[in-house]
């Protein structure tokens, strides 16, 4: 338990002293809504549809752009080595790394949040109080399968690219039940009327976070 | 007689289709040293990793405290400590913070004076809350030494320990590595030339062309052949 805190603890330490994760995912997320905003019919910007689509591109885009850098830390300095010839076990590596991709995420996601509903003319009420579960659970599997992905290609030559090449189409259904969540809660639909999306994310989630943690190690190898 | 800590098994390693490492055997007793030498792209870094379960070997075994590198558990991966080119250091974090995560990845009881103990060892308690980046090349080797030795390791893989190193490092580092060999643990370093250094007795092998061999100049040659012990022939 030491260890897995200990990883957090240093990449949160690590993120305070340059905050390059947070700040990477916050202006790709800006940058995505501002496109967005602009491009769209003044007419839809109010739409619960629109916000919760344009929310999703910002989200994917600005978690690809992290995900690139999930174990970018580690594999300076070849520190990643040490970690894996540490007792530390590479599931609870994978945990660990998980668990700091979905705090940089969640928080870039909370800053997200606050610049579609000013950018989309939204109100701060009780829908974004049930927009928050989808989100989390959103960040979660895409950090889960980010995470996994970012450890199989971070040692290649064109790991950056093949990343998002990978990690878009195989976070599809997530997305998916994800923007259809979240427009049903920006539409002020209760939780229990979203429940079959919020299945799909959940299964989602514990598809990859299962498949992280049984292949981190097979994978995170330089080999 | 115990068993060896390291041994190896007509071991190789094909990168694209080019060999580096071929039909390497090795058996290193606890307590023992041992140098291997040789030039750029010899592989003499590959078969430390080898050694450490980073890489896999192509063909033949590493054994390593008795166990398959490959399949290295927690608690043997513990008794390895490692010095390679990459200083695994993390250069945004400062020299103590790096140890005392290193400490706490270890499960030592107390990282804080773990790392406090080792900075003053490595001669950088000056600089313990300097970032990793901001240090010189001859201060990370040192910090690294620091980091490879913290938990008293009983296998040490170093790979070209005095790299980057002024004279007072040099001394330094050796004096660590003679401290670790009187408290039992093994030492299997790589140089690209035979390193002279005062109280410490080594074997010499030198790896050329992927082959182990005894390194033999002239003079020891003449005084005869102490250097075939930890070849596994």
């Amino acid at each position: 338990m030491s260890a897995f805190a200990a990883v957090i603890r240093k990449d949160l330490r690590l993120e305070l002293r340059g905050g390059q994760s947070i700040l990477a995912l916050l202006a790709m997320s800006m940058l995505v809504l501002v496109v967005l905003v602009f491009a769209l019919d003044a007419a839809r910007i109010r739409s619960a549809d629109t916000a919760a689509g344009a929310l999703w591109v910002a989200m994917v885009f600005s978690g690809i752009v992290g995900a690139t850098r999930a174990l970018g830390a580690e594999r300076e300095n070849g520190a990643i080595r040490g970690l894996l010839l540490s007792p530390l076990d590479p599931a609870t590596l994978y945990a660990a790394k998980l668990a700091a991709a979905f705090i940089f995420m969640a928080v870039a996601e909370a800053g997200a949040v606050i610049l579609m509903v000013l950018f989309f003319n939204l109100e701060f009420n009780a829908s974004l109080v049930r927009l928050a579960p989808v989100l989390m659970l959103g960040a979660l599997g895409f950090s889960a399968l980010a995470t996994l992905l970012s450890a199989a290609t971070g040692h290649t030559r064109a790991g950056d690219m093949i990343l998002p090449v990978l990690a878009v189409p195989m976070f599809t259904p997530a997305l998916i039940a994800g923007v259809k969540a979240s427009t049903a809660a920006l539409s002020g639909a209760s939780l229990g009327s979203m429940s079959d999306w919020l299945k799909i994310m959940i299964a989602f989630d514990v598809l990859f976070i299962t498949a992280g943690y049984l292949l981190f190690e097979h994978v995170v190898g330089e080999d | 007689m115990s068993a060896p800590v390291v041994e190896t098994h007509a071991l190789a390693k094909t990168y694209r289709l080019a060999p580096v490492l071929r039909e390497v055997n090795i058996r290193l007793m606890a307590g023992r040293g041992a140098f291997i030498i040789g030039g750029n792209g010899a592989g003499k870094s590959t078969l430390l990793r080898i050694l450490a379960g980073l890489e896999a070997p192509s063909d033949g075994r590493a054994i390593v405290f008795g166990n398959d590198t490959r399949k290295l558990g927690p608690r043997y991966r513990r008794r390895i400590g490692m010095m390679a080119h990459q200083s695994f250091l993390y250069p945004n974090l400062t020299a103590r913070e790096n140890l005392e995560f290193y400490a706490e990845l270890y499960s030592i009881a107390d990282p804080v004076a773990a790392a406090s103990l080792w900075l003053e060892r490595v001669g950088l308690a000056g600089s313990a809350d300097a970032r990793v980046r901001d240090l010189s090349r001859g201060m990370e080797q040192r910090l690294s030494a620091a980091r490879a030795m913290l938990a008293d390791p009983t296998l040490l893989l170093l790979d070209e320990p005095f790299a980057a190193l002024d004279a007072e490092g040099v001394s330094l580092v050796a004096s660590l590595i003679h401290s670790a060999i009187e408290r039992g643990a093994s030492i299997l370093a790589t140089a690209h030339s035979v390193p002279e250094l005062d109280g410490l007795e080594f074997e010499v092998f030198e790896l050329s062309h992927g082959r182990l061999m005894p390194y033999a100049p002239k003079e020891e040659v003449r005084r005869g052949g102490r250097f075939r012990s930890i070849l596994g022939r």
